[in-house]
């Protein structure tokens, strides 16, 4: 079980920083409102896969790298990430027994609450984003999940 | 479909609340340490080290591709940039050659009301990284950080004019925010009669607005404006772009005043880190007579213009004085210009009137 876990790591990482990197990859201005969260479905694809390799921690140090990256209030990805992939984790279960059209509602879900973490730190903090580009995240998230979902399992359980 | 192969042999993770709470806790705290305290700077700056090889690595590629286009360029390319080029310098030698009489004039000009107000002392260059930040926020990553001695609320400038100010330090870079960015203000002045105003960025590259201005303002589709100088964060008489429509609802007490920014905000590559010279310890007093020439040559609106933005400006002056420049000791000096204060201007020359 130990071995397993630490076999686990390695593929964990390396995708998380491959997601991270297209997190910060720059896209024509007309694009960018179209970009997906690579790294929070990453997140919630190894919470749901090894939860015991330890996606938490993953999800908080995740959103601690966005939020130096983003360079936004230290601690605001972090918090919606971590809550979302406590989340997904408790889904867990059932999510691998879901449809793919389940699947996709559930982390079209995830994505919307990630989202509205955000918004609402955003504007706690006072620095608010209110222009509905934000919201298109989630839905673009969500179409991606299969194509995401797909690749990672191909590749880390081989 | 995609299934997933059950790796937990338990398929119970123990304590995943309560590690789910202590996560967001931290987070939370970290929330609130790094926005009440401001402590988490040096925190921060090492977090950004660590960043730096995923956007160095995400910016090579397109570095490199930059590189391998400029080393096959034909000559022909070449020579017609150099020609080009030269028409360029020429152009801004001819309109150079006034320029050191007239600093020098400027310097005794101010000299005499002992201002230093806004006079740039010396600069860097950094180059942009091409690295996307916020989608939502627009700002861009600069490679010069701390180590080049760049500070939070310095005022950046391109080839065309005032591009934005720091809004945060790494070690090795530095994040701009651009004029264009929703929670951005600047003071300005219109060229041609010194109004005084604020332009207040609208998350829009191309655009800035005047949302202060009366529907009487002497402004009109074409005016050049201007840094002020007023609040100390930016060098004085730079150009910050030119009004591009100015639309007058008889119904509404304010003009919609749109302006196109002089910087390329979307385009530069190179941009310039301003230091000012350190301004006397008079500055306070010296800024009200640096205000009074538009008083003087359109009363009725300078007057109104100083003093609308205080029901209104508030949402927007204070995000101004607070996100860029709340590490700064600027931060005192900013406020007069983000809650207007210009108010006071006619008082203070009948003061210093009485000292005399």
């Amino acid at each position: 079980m130990m071995r397993d876990t630490r076999i686990r790591r390695l593929p964990m990482a390396l995708s998380a920083l491959v997601a991270l990197a297209l997190a910060v990859l720059p896209l024509p201005v007309a694009l960018d409102a179209f970009r997906p969260d690579f790294l929070v479905l990453v997140v919630f694809y190894w919470s749901i896969v090894s939860p015991r390799a330890g996606g938490l921690t993953l999800a908080f140090v995740s959103g601690l790298a966005l939020d130096v990256i983003h360079g936004v209030v230290l601690g605001q990805h972090a918090l919606a990430l971590t809550l979302m992939a406590g989340w997904a984790t408790h889904l867990r279960l059932r999510l691998r027994v879901f449809s793919m059209l389940s699947q996709c509602l559930t982390i079209f879900a995830l994505l919307t609450g990630y989202q509205f973490v955000l918004f609402w730190v955003d504007g706690a903090t006072g620095n608010p984003v209110t222009t509905f580009g934000r919201w298109l995240a989630p839905v673009i998230g969500a179409l991606l999940w299969p194509l995401l979902a797909g690749t990672l399992s191909r590749l880390h359980e081989r | 479909m995609v299934a997933f192969r059950n790796t937990d042999a338990s398929g119970r993770t123990t304590g995943l609340l309560l590690r789910c709470v202590l996560y967001s806790l931290l987070a939370l705290a970290l929330i609130i340490v790094d926005k009440r305290y401001d402590q988490l700077g040096r925190i921060r700056r090492v977090l950004s080290i660590v960043a730096y090889p995923v956007q160095i690595a995400v910016a090579s590629p397109f570095e490199g591709w930059d590189w391998f286009r400029e080393s096959v360029t034909t000559r022909d390319a070449l020579r017609a940039d150099k020609t080009k080029l030269e028409a360029e310098l020429r152009l801004a030698q001819f309109r150079l050659q006034r320029y050191e009489a007239l600093e020098a004039e400027t310097a005794r000009l101010r000299g005499l009301r002992d201002s230093t107000v806004g006079v740039t002392d010396r600069f860097i260059i950094g180059d942009i990284m091409d690295v996307d930040l916020d989608a939502f926020r627009e700002r861009v990553l600069v490679d010069k950080g701390a180590q080049d001695g760049v500070f939070v609320g310095q005022a950046v400038l391109d080839g065309g004019g005032v591009f934005g100010q720091v809004a945060r330090v790494g070690q090795l870079t530095s994040e701009v925010i651009l004029l264009s960015d929703a929670t951005h203000a600047i003071p300005v002045q219109i060229n041609r009669n010194g109004l005084r105003t604020i332009a207040v960025g609208t998350g829009d590259m191309g655009r800035l607005k005047l949302p202060y201005l009366p529907t009487s303002a002497d402004v009109v589709a074409g005016d050049l404006l201007v840094t002020s100088g007023l609040g100390g964060g930016f060098p004085a008489g730079y150009p910050v772009g030119t009004v591009a429509e100015v639309k007058r609802d008889p119904a509404q007490s304010l003009a919609e005043v749109d302006v196109k920014p002089a910087a390329a905000l979307d385009r530069s590559r190179e941009l310039m880190f301003v230091w000012m010279k350190p301004q006397a310890a008079s500055t306070a007093s010296s800024m009200a007579p640096t205000a009074t020439p538009p008083a003087a040559t359109a009363p009725p609106h300078a007057e109104h213009a100083a003093s609308t933005p205080a029901p209104t400006a508030p949402p927007h002056a204070e995000h101004a004085a607070l996100t860029p420049a709340s590490a700064s000791t600027k931060a005192a000096a900013r406020a007069p210009a983000a809650a207007p204060k210009p108010v006071k201007a006619p008082t203070a020359p009948a003061a210093r009137a009485n000292a005399q």
